[in-house]
């Protein structure tokens, strides 16, 4: 191995970017998700991580010229059933893909090692895609990778010792193939209760997140957290709106959802408030307030 | 080479030799003082014999000052007026620079280490954007290894860290300078990324290859004057069969880097990451790869949250005193946490005095 071919000179103008397909997302995030690095998208279920991740698979086919990759997708999924039916219901909303499906290739994983394994035989399917689909592979989606963890270690330092040797391992592969390939990476990840405690531990941006009113955590601590480079958290909360009718007001609660940074080395500490549709996952920024109601799935 | 050809006189020759000193190279790392007690002659008279015995000793052999003739030892005095004249590398914090002496000092390892979020890739940025800032400005004018092991490094961001550098040296200028004639900033920020050698690694072998190689790099690029590894440790932390092999490869990593600074007179910044070690009862932060790891590096600087601001601590270091100081990541990079103008001005104007007490000391 030559160490002077690891040598990038002269260095890359722009770091390639996969459009998340809304213009409001896209400028929140400069650009969309790098590629070259693991971006992780944290959430408690129900926040819109899936959604967001399906919307990869389609927005990665689109041509480089519209902020696409030009790319096929894996999609590695550790909760099931995958979600078929949403999937065909975005693909139909954006008819300039042709045949979106048969780009977008999926695999379930069934734990740590597994997926392991999987990586390291991933190499011949990166140079040669499978021949029904059109373009090479250019996006991996891992959907969620605490799922992969959550059961099969125990809370005692020996585990724990080998559980974050297996994260260093693991990501150490997927940023290897990102280089050699020049894929996105995204990994969704699960959250848990935060303890209340004076000496926690802060990672990024904010001393807590809150989602749902309850201050939450992303899984899988703080040796994951060492392992990615970008960091996004979805949060959802309930609000409580007054209809003012005349001379009846009615109160009902409406779910506001918020995607911001905890962490990157290319973005500045922000948030952006998003809504899901039928389309898909759609920023949205305070002057469209009233389109709000009638959008949201 | 025989003492018996040294142009000196005959009785110093005979002392030398039924001393012992047979051949030029037993003379090679004596000290002035201990060959006079040898031969029973002043020391000025043993000065002048191993200065005569150097020059013949060969054309590359040069004498640092007339005190030491011994090959690569130093005075403490010659270390001193190296070390004053050393330029450090501005972190672009003001309260930062302080609590360090005036910036990261070149000829060192330092470490710095923290939590993911708190800015180590956006220090390291900043670091490899200063060390290209030119002499006129209070900068080193060189160029900068980043090797990169875990992909944190963003062309983009570090194209708005070189315009904002920019755009301070034309405040400087504008600020500072208004008495003389205008001077154009002819720096565009492409300019700083051509500066940057930029490595990329996957693995473990490829990092150590890396660092081997650099001794040769850095021979062949010599006006290198920083090396920023970010970070050492990611591919050090996945399961290691045999612990006593990672230990050796990390401290053989460390020997090398050490030399390297030594040698081409660069700073070498190593970013780390933290981990979590159960001591005295209690889960504490520590910087990652062990306590063995900890004696690799010269100075350690920890960055961690208090409150909702980001602060430095230098953890260890062998000339300067322990402290903290507060810093931002900003849009033009890393910043005073109250930066205001005024501040700035100030510190530019303390940096230019000091260069100029520098230089009128050492004529």
């Amino acid at each position: 191995m030559n160490p002077a071919a690891l040598l990038q000179h002269p260095l890359p103008t722009r770091t390639t970017k996969c459009t998340t397909g809304c213009p409001i997302l896209d400028s929140f995030l400069h650009g969309g998700i790098p590629c070259n690095s693991i971006t992780e998208i944290v959430a408690e279920s129900g926040c819109g991580k899936t959604q967001i991740s399906l919307q990869l698979l389609l927005s990665a086919q689109l041509p480089t010229s519209l902020g696409g990759l030009s790319a096929s997708s894996l999609y590695l999924h550790s909760e099931f059933p995958f979600p078929f039916r949403r999937l065909r219901q975005l693909a139909l909303s954006n008819p300039t893909l042709q045949n979106p499906l048969d780009n977008i290739l999926i695999h379930p994983l069934h734990s740590a090692d597994h997926l392991l394994d999987l990586l390291s035989r991933l190499d011949p399917l990166l140079v040669h895609p499978p021949p029904q689909t059109r373009f090479p592979i250019k996006l991996i989606v891992i959907d969620s990778i605490a799922a992969l963890f959550r059961s099969e270690f125990d809370n005692n330092p020996s585990d724990l010792k080998r559980r974050s040797g297996l994260f260093f391992k693991i990501s150490s592969k997927l940023k290897a193939q990102a280089m050699r390939f020049g894929l996105a990476v995204v990994v969704t990840n699960q959250v848990t209760d935060s303890v209340d405690s004076s000496d926690g531990l802060r990672i990024g941006n904010s001393w807590f997140l809150y989602s749902s009113g309850r201050r939450v955590c992303a899984a899988l601590g703080l040796s994951w957290a060492n392992c990615v480079n970008t960091r996004l958290f979805l949060s959802r909360d309930e609000e409580n709106v007054k209809d003012d009718d005349g001379d009846i007001v009615n109160t009902r609660t409406r779910t506001r959802r918020f995607i911001s940074v905890v962490f990157a080395p290319h973005l500045p500490h922000s948030s952006c408030e998003f809504f899901i549709a039928k389309e898909g996952v759609l920023g949205f920024d305070s002057c469209n307030d009233f389109h709000l109601e009638n959008r949201e799935l | 080479m025989e003492v018996s050809s040294l142009p000196i006189s005959a009785s110093h020759r005979a002392k030398l030799i039924s001393a012992g000193y047979i051949s030029i190279s037993s003379l090679s790392s004596i000290s002035p003082a201990h060959l006079a007690r040898d031969l029973g002659i002043s020391e000025n008279e043993a000065t002048g014999i191993l200065k005569v015995a150097s020059q013949r000793g060969g054309p590359e052999r040069t004498i640092p000052s007339h005190h030491s003739i011994v090959d690569g030892a130093q005075t403490a005095w010659d270390m001193l007026h190296e070390e004053e004249s050393c330029r450090r590398i501005t972190t672009s914090c003001a309260d930062l620079d302080d609590i360090l002496g005036g910036g990261i000092s070149c000829k060192e390892v330092t470490e710095i280490g923290g939590v993911p979020g708190i800015g180590k890739t956006q220090l390291g940025i900043q670091l490899a954007i200063n060390v290209q800032i030119p002499l006129e400005y209070g900068g080193l004018a060189g160029k900068a290894v980043y090797i990169d092991t875990e992909g944190s490094f963003m062309v983009e961001r570090v194209q708005q860290v070189a315009e904002a550098c920019i755009k301070d040296m034309q405040e400087y200028d504008s600020f500072l300078r208004k008495d003389l004639p205008a001077r154009q900033v002819n720096l565009q920020a492409n300019d700083f990324l051509a500066n940057i050698y930029y490595f990329r690694i996957c693995s473990y072998t490829e990092q150590i290859a890396v660092i081997n190689y650099l001794e040769k790099f850095i021979s062949e690029h010599k006006d290198i004057k920083v090396v920023i590894v970010d970070s050492i440790t990611f591919h050090f932390r996945q399961d290691f069969d045999d612990m006593a092999l990672r230990t050796r490869l990390l401290g053989g990593m460390a020997l090398k880097l050490m030399k390297l600074a030594k040698k081409f007179t660069l700073a070498v910044i190593l970013l780390n990451q933290v981990t979590t070690k159960y001591s005295g009862g209690s889960f504490q932060l520590t910087l990652a790869l062990g306590d063995s790891w900890s004696h690799a590096c010269t100075n350690r600087i920890i960055l961690y949250w208090n409150g909702n601001g980001r602060y430095a601590h230098i953890d260890k270091s062998p000339s300067i005193r322990s402290a903290s100081a507060p810093y931002a990541v900003t849009g033009r990079g890393i910043r005073n946490l109250a930066s205001n103008c005024k501040r700035v001005k100030l510190i530019l104007r303390a940096r230019l005095a000091h260069d100029e007490h520098i230089c009128r000391s050492l004529i």
